[in-house]
């Protein structure tokens, strides 16, 4: 083997391995980049929320300047209202938002010192519609504890508004769990104070929300003989883009209370833009496999007479094309390897930025795009391979 | 590989001349493991062509061409290579040396296929043929007649049944060619091969078994 990469490393031009090898790591680091990258953001977009099904819509009523003033006579849903919705094709289910009809307090605060408190309500909706561990999602009114979902929005007011300019903390939505809350709870002549948990966060419902069983109970003992209408529904739907939910809504003066269409096209612009970068950096890593292809391909036609002598006097082709086999599978790992430090280096440039500004994401998987750089290695290498194998038999066969 | 057949063999060539003399193309002819040939005859006769159609180089002839009995014709790469490095020895006219490679790492290529010499017994070779000294010089830097002398050991460092050379001596003095006659028929009864030599006049001599004009 030693002689033999003697004899045909003549010729080998230094100049076009390095232009390959840089044309390479530039096509490779974009594509695998752009595979990180997009790994490491596409949570932010499409992540569901981890509590409230995809398939489920918030649906009020819309609030006109006239019914500000109490001019318009109601905000809720009566039973008519519901079951009407409830009758519609595209409709699977409706849950009824439930509000607390009393009022409430709130006082939060860390091993028993409370820090400060706030007026707040409640609402519920079917513990049905909540995808949540239904043993920590439920309410016993001999031993109260109140568990809560809030809406992640209010963890991003507290960590970018009110802790950033008071220099307080941060705090994730994992050491919120871990606050203690205090409920006082107000109503036909009963105060009464009740712990409380966040056990998670939402970010499509944008309510504070409370197992059924306690907004059943506590509505009872606090506000028996009040009206507990809806004035928003769950809707639990076959297809979310059907076009029928959008005209039936516009025709009751209804409303969608999520951003579901938003997320989605960011989704859909984030797929489009990795999708271009994507392709520009396979486009670059094509050019490179035929540079190397060029390179290899005259290398072997300087060497042509050499090949041939070598395969008269006994040697295979499969022997005689192993040298520049291995010379191209080394480059394509040595590409590989190289680009991957740069992605890895890359990514902790701009994994800081991200997670500042999504806190809430889980890490991306640099695994995946490990897997997709061997894969084209493997894929760029195994092309190398069959093409300089299939020149070394056209020498044999004298077509070069 | 005990019998090489021709059959009607004729190089394309020659397909459009009348009249084709010699001994060898347009018959039917056997060269058998252990016995020695010579086909002479002058230049542009198809000698060269003879020994490229028995290596496989080139197949541009008509008839047939069998190793015992098998035409050549249905050989695959694998199994040429095979026989090229196991059966079939060629001492070229043009040499096919590596000019980049001393004259030992000419020999060596081709030895370190099947390790079928040591080192020594090159050497010896080497010291035989007068070019010791010329060992670890690279080819391109001697004389036809020396990278002669370090073809015919290339062919010698393989197992053969025949061994096929063209014009191996033709830059040599006669002096040379003895010693050549005699490491090369040590060799060839060693192996107990047969060899097919061709020569435009200037040729080893040798106890050949048949002589043909081409």
């Amino acid at each position: 083997m030693k002689l033999i990469w003697k004899l045909l490393r003549h010729h080998i031009s230094p100049l076009q391995l390095t232009g390959f090898f840089f044309a390479n790591l530039f096509g490779m680091y974009i594509v695998l980049l752009s595979v990180q990258f997009y790994q490491d953001v596409k949570p932010a977009f499409s992540r569901e929320d981890g509590v409230i099904r995809p398939e489920y819509m918030t649906v009020s009523k819309r609030i006109t300047s006239m019914g500000s003033f109490g001019q318009e006579h109601t905000a809720t849903f009566s039973d008519e209202e519901v079951a009407q919705l409830e009758s519609q094709s595209f409709c699977k289910s409706v849950g009824r938002f439930t509000a607390s009809q009393y009022k409430v307090s709130c006082y939060l605060g860390i091993q028993g010192t409370s820090s400060f408190g706030t007026e707040m309500f409640f609402e519920s909706v079917p513990d049905a519609y909540i995808d949540c561990d239904q043993s920590r999602w439920n309410f016993n009114p001999e031993q109260p504890l109140i568990p809560i979902i809030l809406p992640r929005t209010y963890l991003a007011i507290y960590n970018f508004g009110f802790a950033q300019s008071q220099s307080l903390p941060k705090i994730s939505e994992h050491v919120a769990t871990m606050v203690d809350m205090t409920v006082r709870l107000r109503g036909k002549g009963i105060e009464e104070t009740l712990p409380a948990k966040v056990v998670g966060f939402s970010s499509r419902l944008n309510t504070i929300l409370v197992p059924e069983t306690f907004i059943t109970w506590s509505n009872q003992r606090y506000a028996p003989d009040s009206d507990t209408a809806p004035s928003r529904l769950l809707l639990e739907v076959y297809n979310p883009t059907d076009d029928t939910i959008v005209s039936y809504l516009q025709d009751h003066s209804l409303e969608l209370e999520d951003n579901r269409l938003d997320a989605g096209k960011a989704t859909y612009f984030l797929k489009l833009t990795s999708g271009i970068v994507i392709a520009v950096g396979l486009l670059i890593s094509i050019l490179s496999f035929f540079v190397l292809m060029l390179s290899i391909y005259l290398l072997v036609q300087k060497n042509t007479e050499k090949l041939r002598n070598l395969l008269l006097i006994g040697y295979t082709p499969i022997q005689v094309a192993l040298p520049y086999q291995l010379l191209t599978i080394g480059m394509n790992l040595t590409v590989l390897f190289f680009v991957l430090i740069c992605v890895w280096i890359s990514r902790m440039c701009y994994s800081q930025m991200i997670w500042a500004m999504f806190p809430q994401i889980p890490e991306g998987e640099f695994f995946f795009t490990v897997c997709v750089g061997v894969a084209i290695s493997v894929l760029v290498s195994l092309l190398n391979v069959l093409a300089i194998r299939n020149k070394i038999i056209n020498i044999w066969k004298h077509k070069d | 590989m005990n019998s090489i057949q021709l059959y009607q063999v004729l190089p394309n060539v020659f397909r459009q001349r009348t009249e084709i003399g010699g001994e060898i193309w347009r018959r039917d002819i056997t060269f058998s493991k252990g016995q020695l040939y010579l086909v002479e005859a002058a230049s542009g006769t198809g000698k060269s062509s003879l020994c490229s159609f028995l290596t496989g180089f080139r197949q541009d002839y008509q008839g047939s061409i069998c190793f015992d009995g098998q035409d050549v014709s249905a050989l695959n790469i694998s199994q040429w290579s095979r026989l090229r490095r196991e059966n079939l020895s060629l001492v070229w006219q043009e040499l096919r040396l590596f000019p980049e490679l001393t004259a030992y790492e000419n020999v060596q290529i081709k030895n370190q296929l099947l390790h079928f010499k040591t080192r020594h017994e090159i050497e010896e070779w080497f010291s035989a043929l007068g070019i010791a000294d010329r060992m670890n010089t690279t080819v391109s830097r001697m004389s036809f007649g020396q990278q002669q002398r370090v073809a015919l050991i290339r062919a010698l460092v393989q197992p053969f049944d025949f061994l096929l050379c063209d014009e191996p001596v033709s830059h040599l003095d006669e002096a040379n060619s003895n010693i050549i006659g005699e490491i090369l028929m040590q060799e060839i009864r060693r192996q107990g091969a047969g060899a097919i030599f061709t020569s435009i006049g200037k040729h080893i001599d040798l106890p050949y078994n048949q002589t043909f004009a081409l």
